[in-house]
């Protein structure tokens, strides 16, 4: 399968995340929209409009003094929120905001502008309202971006980017290990797990609270 | 770094607009216990086995200890990751070795308890069912029980909390009827001798305080939810004191009011002569549906007792799985409902198979699976709560971290003594809860093994310390040892697409 073009960390988390097939199922709602959360913050650690600072033992995250405002709106409108906070929020909080200020419908919006997905409106067989969602406009593009993970994976690549190493890490965080390391050896892990070491400490620690954060839904439900 | 701004934040209003209240805690904890599991399956029992009528009074100093244990576990839970688990308590208190020993014994004795039940459902539902003119052996009830329960779990917890919430409001209604009906056709009146400190004496006194503990099992559920509480300063304090306050209230209510229906001379010997005591008093009071409406509601109670046991454990093996300090497998979720589904479905297996080996060598559901088990596993949470409240007064012992002297000091070294106490008195008597001659060898075994299974731990903690110490630092982080072990060591990786 030919690679698709690549586009945005959060775009590709989002079809990773939010859409199943045979192989892979869709995480929850809310495991969604952290994995989203998290890879609009790492693309804004790229791109050093944010940072993460680690002050007494908390991760929290700050934008860059030499504040320019990034092109994107939905990198923007973060940005803006964390501008406007009179004290540094942790990682941890800004994952909670994100999944909670439904990241993924701003960004699945943005993908329907740019043709990737395709918005459709639905009657609810038991609430009889009409409902909102999205599909992607090509499956197979869709499904491209966890097949390069895969890739990637089985070919064992000694240098892949820096996104598709987050991507690696995020994937396992929210919970598609299995899907992802299928019917390949223990080196796939080793591997995987290498890339994830290689990443820059802010995009570490976004990880690192991405996959807590997760564990926590485990345990508390989600409520 | 941060910037000054006029606007109000929209951030802290979104993330303040999901925290908990005392009462959204509250329902999380008392779901957790199961009321009428406890004194139709246990208070009656209690009652033959002991052959005294002071478990009133049992119920109100068990709920004292925990009332002062409370008070510095809380306060504790404040200070550290993973708060909803003793054994992290013991971990960051005590050391990590004894950490991943109290794990041990925690997971072991939780498993336990939730296996227990099943003895007490499988024979419930054949009752019922012998009621409705069917006949199936207990073990076919237990493993629909089962089935129905490994299904629960491995759904979002959120599902099974709405499921338990209802079951339990029903039940302490029923409860609550049961009781004010006892007491309206009391044999002779209001029995206080119940009350008297003279009832708690001899060999059975330590018995009925150690299964006095496992009715309140689940009062520590609010510190799993500290990170989420509106004011985790205040939040999660009131919601554990009241779960104990509610359930301690319910049990002595529920309890004298047996006492007063039979009277207190009597009710060694009905208790003895009638499992199903409480039962049979609201049928002859209120009439004979009632009896069956309560032997219906008891096998919907130890059926959410066991989903609650369930869900303990297996948050238990999934924050281990996390730690890596169980096999990391253990640490996977379900990707569609976010649940701990390789710890649930672990859980669901060993269930199974002691119903089945139990069935296969036939042997007593009610007196070799459920009291034997869940006594049993009484012991070792009796001893997982001493040890928490040992954590608790080391932890502070180093440093008050601003705390008042009261929930640093006094309380945990007033529950130390308290709980060692109980528990010294239930190992001790532990010959009368399982029913068997001073003595015997079976109530030495029991603490034996807890003891071993400790050692193992303990041992297998050593030696993460020694070979895998990016292990041994996440110990008693559960979920958030990913964020205590990673590393930071770069090794290359090419910049952009």
């Amino acid at each position: 399968m030919p690679d698709a073009p690549s586009t945005r960390l959060v775009y590709d988390t989002l079809l990773i995340t939010s859409l199943d097939d045979v192989y892979k199922p869709a995480t929850s709602t809310r495991v969604t929209g952290l994995g989203i959360g998290a890879a609009l913050l790492a693309e804004l650690v790229l791109s050093q409009h944010l940072t993460v600072w680690a002050n007494k033992g908390v991760d929290l995250l700050c934008f860059d003094e030499r504040f320019r405002p990034p092109s994107d709106s939905l990198a923007l409108w973060l940005v803006e929120h964390v501008r406007a906070e009179r004290t540094s929020l942790s990682v941890r909080d800004w994952l909670e905001f994100l999944s909670a200020a439904d990241v993924y419908t701003k960004t699945a919006e943005h993908m329907v502008m740019l043709g990737i997905m395709v918005r459709r409106e639905y009657r609810s067989r038991w609430r009889q309202r009409v409902e909102v969602g999205y599909e992607p406009a090509d499956a197979l593009i869709a499904n491209a971006v966890f097949s390069r993970l895969r890739r990637h994976l089985s070919t064992s690549e000694p240098s892949i980017s820096v996104e598709d190493a987050f991507l690696l890490a995020l994937t396992e965080a929210v919970g598609l290990a299995k899907p992802l390391y299928h019917q390949f050896p223990s080196g796939a892990r080793v591997y995987a797990g290498q890339r994830r070491q290689a990443l820059p400490a802010p995009l570490r620690a976004v990880l690192a609270h991405l996959a807590a954060t997760v564990a926590d839904i485990a345990i508390t439900g989600g409520r | 770094m941060p910037a000054p701004s006029s606007r109000p934040s929209a951030v802290q209003a979104v993330l303040a607009r999901d925290k908990l209240g005392t009462l959204s805690l509250l329902h999380f904890s008392l779901t957790a216990a199961t009321p009428l599991t406890v004194i139709a399956g246990g208070v009656v029992v209690m009652f033959a086995l002991a052959g005294q009528i002071g478990i009133p009074l049992g119920y109100l100093i068990i709920a004292a200890c925990l009332w002062l244990f409370s008070v510095g576990y809380t306060t504790m839970s404040r200070h550290i990751t993973n708060a909803g688990a003793f054994y992290a308590f013991i971990a960051r208190g005590i050391g990590r070795i004894p950490g991943v020993a109290a794990a041990w014994v925690a997971a072991t004795a939780y498993c336990a308890m939730q296996i227990s039940l099943f003895g007490l459902l499988g024979l419930t539902a054949e009752g019922v069912m012998a009621r409705m003119g069917l006949d199936a052996p207990w073990w076919a009830c237990a493993l629909v029980a089962w089935l129905l329960i490994g299904l629960l779990g491995t759904r979002a917890v959120d599902i099974n909390a709405k499921v338990l919430a209802i079951l339990l409001l029903v039940e302490i209604a029923v409860i609550l009827l049961f009781s004010a009906s006892n007491f309206a056709n009391a044999a002779d009146g209001v029995p206080l001798a119940a009350m008297s400190p003279s009832t708690l004496g001899g060999e059975a006194a330590g018995a009925m305080l150690a299964l006095a503990v496992t009715g309140f099992i689940g009062f520590e559920s609010p510190t799993v939810y500290g990170e989420e509480a509106k004011d985790r300063r205040r939040t999660v304090a009131r919601a554990t004191l009241a779960t104990v306050g509610i359930l301690a209230f319910i049990y002595i209510a529920s309890s004298w009011s047996i006492i007063a229906a039979v009277g207190a001379d009597n009710v060694v010997e009905a208790a003895i002569a009638d499992p199903s005591l409480m039962f049979t008093l609201a049928g002859d009071q209120l009439g004979a549906p009632w009896a069956v409406i309560g032997e219906v509601m008891l096998l919907t109670s130890v059926t959410a007792a066991a989903l609650s046991f369930h869900n303990t454990t297996a948050r238990y093996l999934f924050a281990l799985g996390r730690e890596r300090v169980a096999p990391a497998w253990l640490g996977r979720t379900s990707p569609r409902t976010s649940s701990p589904a390789a710890a649930s479905l672990t859980q669901t297996v060993v269930s199974g198979v002691v119903i089945i080996a139990w069935a296969a060598l036939g042997l007593d559901p009610l007196v070799h699976l459920f009291f034997y088990m869940s006594t049993s596993a009484g012991i070792g949470l009796l001893a997982l709560i001493a040890t928490c409240a040992v954590a608790v007064v080391v932890y502070f012992a180093r440093d008050r971290r601003g705390e008042s002297l009261w929930a640093t000091r006094i309380a945990p070294v007033l529950a130390v003594v308290a709980l060692l106490w109980v528990l010294y008195l239930s190992v001790l008597h532990f010959h009368t809860l399982l029913g068997v001659e001073k003595g015997s060898t079976l109530p030495a075994l029991v603490p034996i093994l807890f003891a071993g299974l400790a050692v193992l731990g303990a041992a297998w903690g050593a030696y993460l310390k020694w070979g895998r110490p990016d292990v041994y630092a996440g110990i008693g982080h559960g979920a958030k040892a990913a964020l205590v072990t990673e590393a930071s060591e770069p090794v290359g990786v090419a910049g952009g697409r």
